[in-house]
């Protein structure tokens, strides 16, 4: 106690203050997240989504948004959608808004960078609002993997195959590929992999069973098999997954390796979710609650062919550029693409594995693609709360050899 | 200057009484406060300087102090343990009243002037809590999440309450308002706020946030306060108007740690800073002294005769104007007239 009374005095003659203070510290320009909520995530193929495509998806997203926000939908000016696989998600998210409830003064538009694209969504509505281009958006991540479709249809062009370049060609490397790469490269063996699995599979289930995933996601009712189905629940968690189990699975990719596995590697999934941003001063002014606040997020490039590690490069250089250490951070939501690259992260960056990921990841949850990145901000916030903990990183690996990393930190603190 | 030394004990705050022109209190704690005990001295001003009128000795540091405007011989003390207690000088050694609901240092007391049944407190556990002496358990929490380094009854209003801490916001708080999930907060102004009105020398962006230690409202326009902390910057605001400061006084070289507002004069505040002086400065609104309405503050004069930190300052209310006290942690307690350290300018 005299220590904590001698250090607020040092604190207050040492001229700067400390960098946690300077990203907690509200500010009315501030920009704002007033409500997250995703979907169920469902099992691609044959789960609860598998008959309602990307835009039958994006519509009941932003349905929800309209309803659980309570804002007046003309406020939104812009809605950003994350999607990988469907070259045609920019249409899909203009005609869903518009039958959402959105009039039509509010634009749509949608980005991809793969894995990253719902916190990329999220990124780009935050910096139009930085910037005064709006004040208000939404941003949406959403994938429907059972329609398929991530694949090229062609190889690249003979100038980019034959540039000589093994970065370029590397491109071309299936996910599963990589992930085998980062096993050997780095040394993370099979047993390894299978352990972090079981894991991430027990903490689901428990958080799951206690009702924790209750406050993040919104039920949706959908056609399954032409009925009509509510969902509630993720499907992927599959209850009394044990170490044993998952060690007898077969490698999925026994032409790569032999590490990686349908039991620890992310599941094929549909899912959306959805982020409500605008400047603190307007969240003040139309009475919105205020959830959390963005403080940054940053891209981190690396080689293809080891995407699996690009958190291990993204989350250092958002931390720096904040002046922060991973014991400023409360809890973290990294993506679980594969074992191999979670086990790699959270062991080179020292990760406390009690801040990461306790709800579980992609390995027992799923991973839809461009619904992940936004889909860890309702996680995290919803865990952040729950432990009434403030700052939150999110970070991803992503396909071609990138990694991305946010900072938030949470503001619901009673 | 007349002076008086609270031997083994560094002073954190200094109060003269309401009910007697030679009264006044210090409140101190062993060690700078860090570890130990901590001591109320009640103290005289007699024609043969300042006597020791007693002294309590309490558990912890005790970091504020205030005097009861109800009571003639009652006085709260703000302790390092949490606990708020009442004394009165009449009655043995041990507190009349006490309250233990903070869970961390308090860090303020005060006690309301015009609804003068009701005192605040502030604590490092980032709540203010409102209190009746009379009730065994605070009537209202204002939460505000940081450490809470001031909190003030307004003097104009009975039910307007302000507290400035460590988040670098002063806020004001409604006691009229309904409870809901804003708690009575009105406004929460950030404290590093561009200047509505570009003031020389001071640049146009936001500074970054830093602790404000301090604040005081105006004894005449009420609508006026100043606050002050880390940034060694003092900053006068008007609620009419709150999206950010009217005026910057600077000249400070580290933190300030107490700013006080004159009851006699309305553009004059005195100010305690870790610079080891006490500096008096007009905010320049008073048009007869040659301000110019939301003139331009300046320092009037300083008084550098501590050799530690400038811990708390108190104006005294009656005689002549312009007498204060000051105490700081070279241990010493000084009573000095303000109107000799003017510079001719």
């Amino acid at each position: 106690m005299a220590a904590e009374r001698l250090s607020s005095i040092v604190s207050q003659l040492t001229p700067g203050q400390k960098p946690i203070d300077t990203i907690t510290q509200k500010n009315p320009d501030d920009v704002v997240i007033t409500l997250a909520i995703r979907t169920p995530l469902c099992k691609a193929y044959k789960g609860g989504l598998k008959d309602t495509p990307l835009d039958g998806l994006v519509f009941k997203i932003l349905e929800q948004v309209v309803r659980k926000s309570n804002i007046d939908p003309q406020m939104v000016e812009d809605i950003c959608l994350g999607n990988v696989s469907d070259s045609k998600a920019a249409y899909y998210v203009r005609a869903a808004c518009l039958a959402a409830g959105f009039p039509n003064t509010t634009a749509a538009s949608s980005v991809n960078r793969f894995c990253s694209s719902g916190l990329k969504a999220v990124q780009d509505i935050a910096n139009q609002i930085i910037t005064g281009s709006i004040e208000c958006g939404v941003a949406v991540g959403a994938e429907h993997m059972s329609t398929g479709g991530d694949r090229l249809t062609r190889p690249f062009v003979d100038d980019i195959v034959h540039s000589g370049t093994q970065d370029a060609a590397d491109c071309l490397m299936p996910m599963g590929q990589t992930s085998e790469n980062v096993g050997k490269d780095f040394n993370i063996t099979r047993e390894q992999q299978d352990l972090y699995a079981a894991e991430s599979f027990r903490r689901a289930e428990a958080a799951q069973k206690a009702g924790w995933f209750d406050d993040e996601i919104t039920p949706i009712t959908v056609k399954v098999d032409g009925k009509d189905v509510t969902l509630t629940r993720d499907e992927g968690i599959r209850p009394n997954t044990t170490f044993e189990g998952l060690n007898k699975i077969r490698p999925a990719f026994p032409e790569f390796g032999d590490r990686s596995t349908g039991g620890n590697s992310s599941q094929v999934t549909d899912g959306a979710a959805a982020v409500l941003l605008m400047k603190r001063s307007k969240a003040l002014e139309l009475g919105q609650p205020i959830l959390a606040k963005f403080v940054g997020a940053t891209v981190a490039g690396l080689a293809p062919r080891i995407m699996g590690i690009g958190p291990s490069l993204a989350v250092p250089k958002i931390l720096t550029k904040f002046g922060l250490t991973l014991d400023d951070i409360d809890v973290i939501e990294l993506n679980e693409a594969f074992a191999s690259m979670a086990v790699y992260c959270r062991d080179t960056m020292k990760m406390d594995y009690s801040k990461m990921n306790p709800r579980g990841g992609a390995i027992a949850l799923g991973h839809p693609l461009g619904c992940t990145g936004a889909r860890q901000i309702c996680t995290g916030l919803s865990e952040c709360r729950r432990r009434k903990a403030k700052v939150l990183l999110t970070t991803m690996c992503i396909g071609t050899g990138m990694g991305m990393a946010g900072i938030f930190v949470n503001e619901q603190l009673d | 200057m007349i002076e008086f030394r609270t031997q083994g004990f560094n002073p954190y705050a200094t109060k003269y009484s309401p009910f007697f022109d030679s009264r006044l209190a210090v409140s101190a704690g062993a060690n700078f406060g860090l570890v130990g005990n901590g001591r109320l001295y009640i103290l005289n001003l007699t024609a043969n300087g300042i006597q020791v009128e007693k002294f309590f000795e309490t558990q912890d540091c005790l970091f504020d102090t205030a005097w009861s405007e109800q009571h003639e011989n009652q006085i709260l003390t703000a302790g390092g343990d949490g606990s708020i207690k009442l004394f009165d000088i009449g009655v043995g050694e041990f507190p009349v009243a006490g309250w233990q609901e903070h869970s961390r240092e308090v860090f303020s007391v005060h006690w309301g002037l015009v609804d003068k049944t009701r005192f605040a407190s502030s604590s490092w556990d980032g709540t203010v809590k409102i209190w009746s002496p009379e009730r065994k358990e605070s009537l209202v929490t204002l939460p505000v999440h940081s450490c809470v380094y001031s909190a003030q009854f307004s003097p104009h209003h009975p039910e307007i309450v302000t507290c400035v801490g460590r988040d670098s916001h002063l806020r004001v708080f409604d006691l009229r308002t309904k409870a809901s999930a804003q708690n009575h907060l009105t406004l929460a102004i950030p404290i590093h706020a561009p200047p509505k009105v570009p003031v020389p020398g001071y640049g146009q962006g936001s500074v970054g946030p830093t602790e404000c230690l301090t604040h005081d409202w105006n004894k005449y326009r009420d609508s006026v306060l100043a606050t002050a902390g880390v940034d060694s910057v003092i900053r006068t605001f008007d609620l009419r108007s709150p999206s950010g400061p009217v005026n910057f006084l600077t000249g400070h070289e580290y933190a300030v740690r107490k700013v006080s507002w004159s009851p006699h004069l309305s553009d004059v505040l005195l100010s305690a800073s870790y610079d080891m002086t006490c500096r008096v400065w007009t905010d320049g609104s008073n048009v007869e002294k040659g301000g110019g309405g939301a003139g331009f503050g300046r320092e009037l004069g300083r008084m550098d005769a501590h050799t530690e930190f400038a811990m708390g300052v108190d104006w005294c209310l009656f005689g002549a104007e312009g007498w204060c006290a000051t105490c700081a942690w070279d241990e010493r307690v000084l009573v000095w007239d303000v109107r000799e350290f003017m510079r001719q300018t």
